[in-house]
């Protein structure tokens, strides 16, 4: 079956996941696609969870909090938003979603408290890594279940990190149902008679290791931390498998930004192998920034002609000639005007190489590819961002293969 | 901030920067112009993939754990958390099999999947212990380790976690270790983080975010900035509107084979926005950072091996001019 078009996505999917390695634009692309999708008369939403706060800057929001933010009306209409569109964006707040699920699933307030001025809760909420993907993945949910928005744009962290995101809700069902987890949380029944028989020994020695690597009182406090979570434990279990569901499940589309520079490629490459060996279903991919020839088709194979350099130049420094006044330096002028185009040519070339594996492979698949064409200048406003969803949607520079 | 010192009087670089902004070709590049100059060299590569040999021996076998000599003097490897968690154990326990029954054992491995932030420890562990190493007492074994950290975001997380497990843990082997770790971060004589920039406005903010954050929480020093795939300036003083010269010629003129002149214009009108664009925010970047910056040229026809390095390298090799 064919998988639909990025359009059709827009308009009726409820969940875009984007993912891709770092610095190839993906907060930029899922920002244009949000502006899309309110375009078309949706209320969308973007939300990333990159740390650094690149969203803000390109939608040019002073600040982002753990709220969803609405973009001004007025700046929207300019930008072609009818009356029925919105968009908004949002910034994940990692200690603050992590803090609420706390507050949302604690038994009592005394439990609320032991967990929130733990030790360990307090470096992993804030300071740790995987925290922003559990938090993630936790935000997505709770928007997911309200009604304000009719579709989510999920811009996820880098690349290694973009698929720690997707596994994370797999990987907390399994952590809460490990037996080390139980074995943490009821020390005492595991050392007695029935626990040394129910549990495996190796397990049993694995925590003895970890006590002695750590040190004294660590494992308390995680134990503690852990059995202060344990009456959470049903709601995040329940919340795991949601999400999961949610994300694998009809009304949500993963959509692959990659770039076409350097490693970039490689990296694009890496990351749709590992997305199709997880089974995640991909609907296309977004080629950003790529470098074209400019009006349309390939460079010639060499700029100047192989043999003719010599007569291309002077051609071209003849023809400046014409119409300049005398003394103006017609050589260095036509060096450099046959050498921005040289360079500009390689690129294109080199960057048209490295994109075919990447393009076949997505052709066979059927899945969507469009190009974003690398612009001269960068995209930091709201009308920058139109423009590149003017290029994704409207005067897209490649269509999909014919199916 | 300021350390006076040459790039390669440091034992340890720590190379970070915003994805696709090209850490891994400085990372290669450095690599070979400093094996280049005599010294033994170690690359170490922390994310899932092996970027690094790539450049600098296409086309060669995985370099792994162990690791591999890839060039004369410099060796690669890339450390696999799980890897050197069993070295740890082991080393800890001095038995590498007990260290490997307790990791394969499925519910430690569970445990340990979900668990944050010690992936980001025993990484920074390995390499202290690798920066520790002696062939001879007093005679390290490796003259420069180079870190190919992962970008900007985690990578403040990543070398501030030994920080993070010395305030969280109370005491014990754990504390103690990670304590020798943030001490090697924090020495100025023996460890430079070297970001790398691209000269775009994102990128910059990030870099100027990115320093500032590195200096004030994880206390590591940091005295130039690598902006790499600089535009040079197409045009020769003498001839700023060539574009528009460029535009009014006849669009169908032959040229001797060249492309036609509105295509030639649209190549130098993008080559002349984008040298701009570039200059002003490598301006940017030094004046937030306050640091001085290195400048690497774009290569258009990209890296294929480590010929296409030597001139990169050469360049970052130069002491800046602040």
């Amino acid at each position: 079956m064919k998988p639909p078009r990025p359009e059709a996505l827009l308009e009726s999917r409820r969940i875009l996941v984007c993912v891709g390695a770092g610095g190839v634009g993906k907060t930029t692309v899922s920002a244009a696609l949000a502006l899309e999708a309110a375009r078309r008369g949706r209320r969308a939403l973007v939300l990333t969870i990159d740390p650094a706060r690149r969203l803000a800057d390109a939608l040019g929001l002073a600040t982002l909090g753990g709220e969803p933010q609405e973009i001004a009306r007025e700046r929207l209409t300019s930008l072609g938003v009818p009356a029925d569109g919105a968009l908004f964006a949002l910034m994940l707040d990692v200690k603050g979603t992590l803090d609420g699920l706390v507050e949302r699933f604690a038994e009592s307030e005394a439990a609320r408290r032991r967990i929130l001025e733990n030790r360990i809760y307090a470096h992993v909420s804030d300071a740790l890594a995987g925290s922003a993907e559990y938090s993630a993945m936790e935000k997505v949910y709770e928007i997911s279940t309200r009604e304000d928005f009719d579709l989510v744009v999920v811009d996820t962290p880098p690349s290694q990190h973009a698929l720690d995101f997707l596994e994370s809700p797999r990987r907390l069902l399994e952590f809460i149902d490990s037996r080390l987890v139980k074995l943490l949380l009821h020390p005492a029944f595991s050392a007695g008679r029935f626990g040394f028989r129910l549990f495996q020994r190796g397990a049993m020695r694995a925590l003895q290791l970890l006590e002695r690597v750590s040190g004294l009182g660590f494992l308390e406090d995680v134990s503690e931390f852990l059995l202060a979570f344990e009456g959470m434990a049903e709601g995040f279990r329940e919340r795991a498998r949601r999400v999961e569901t949610l994300l694998l499940g009809p009304e949500a589309a993963f959509v692959l930004t990659a770039g076409a520079a350097g490693q970039s490629i490689h990296q694009g490459r890496a990351l749709l192998a590992r997305l199709e060996a997880s089974g995640i279903p991909l609907s296309g991919v977004v080629m950003n920034r790529v470098r074209l020839w400019p009006g349309g088709g390939g460079p010639p194979d060499a700029v100047p002609p192989a043999g003719g350099e010599r007569e291309a130049r002077e051609a071209l420094a003849a023809a400046l000639a014409k119409s300049a006044q005398p003394g103006f330096p017609v050589g260095p002028a036509a060096d450099a005007a046959i050498e921005a185009a040289r360079r500009h040519a390689e690129v294109v070339r080199r960057q048209a190489g490295a994109c075919e594996d990447l393009r076949e492979h997505v052709a066979r698949r059927g899945l969507f590819w469009r190009v974003v064409p690398e612009l001269a200048s960068d995209v930091h406003d709201l009308p920058a961002l139109a423009r590149i969803a003017d290029l994704l949607f409207r005067e897209p520079a490649t269509e999909e293969p014919a199916p | 901030m300021t350390t006076e010192r040459a790039i390669l009087d440091h034992r340890l670089l720590v190379v970070t920067g915003k994805g696709g902004t090209g850490k891994t070709t400085v990372v290669a590049a450095l690599a070979q112009a400093a094996a280049g100059r005599g010294r033994r060299v170690l690359v170490v590569e922390t994310g899932r993939d092996e970027a690094v040999p790539r450049l600098l021996a296409p086309g060669s076998p995985p370099v792994g754990y162990e690791g591999r000599e890839v060039q004369p003097g410099l060796t690669c490897m890339r450390v696999d958390p799980y890897a050197a968690l069993s070295e740890y154990i082991g080393l800890q326990f001095g038995a590498r099999v007990v260290a490997d029954t307790v990791l394969r054992n499925r519910a430690f491995r569970q445990l340990m999947d979900a668990a944050p932030g010690w992936r980001e420890l025993i990484t920074l562990g390995k390499i202290w212990h690798l920066e520790q190493a002696e062939r001879a007492p007093g005679d390290p074994r490796w003259d420069l380790l180079l870190v190919d950290a992962p970008a900007t975001g985690h990578g403040i997380t990543f070398l501030d976690v030994p920080r993070v497990v010395v305030s969280a843990v109370r005491a014990g082997p754990l504390r103690r270790h990670a304590g020798w770790v943030e001490s090697m971060v924090r020495d100025p004589d023996a460890t430079l983080l070297l970001p790398v920039a691209l000269a775009e406005e994102l990128p910059a903010r990030e870099t100027a975010e990115l320093v500032a954050r590195l200096r004030e929480q994880v206390g590591i020093a940091v005295d130039r900035v690598v902006v790499n795939a600089l535009t040079p300036p197409p045009l020769p003083d003498a001839v700023p509107d060539l574009v528009e010269r460029l535009e009014r010629l006849r669009p169908d003129a032959e040229l001797g084979g060249l492309p036609a002149p509105p295509v030639l214009a649209a190549c130098l009108r993008h080559a002349c926005a984008r040298a701009e664009l570039n200059r002003h925010y490598l301006g940017e970047i030094q004046r937030s950072t306050g640091l001085p910056a290195i400048a690497l040229p774009e290569l258009p026809g990209g890296i294929a091996g480590p010929a296409d390095l030597e001139p990169l390298g050469r360049l970052l090799l130069q002491e800046p001019a602040s």
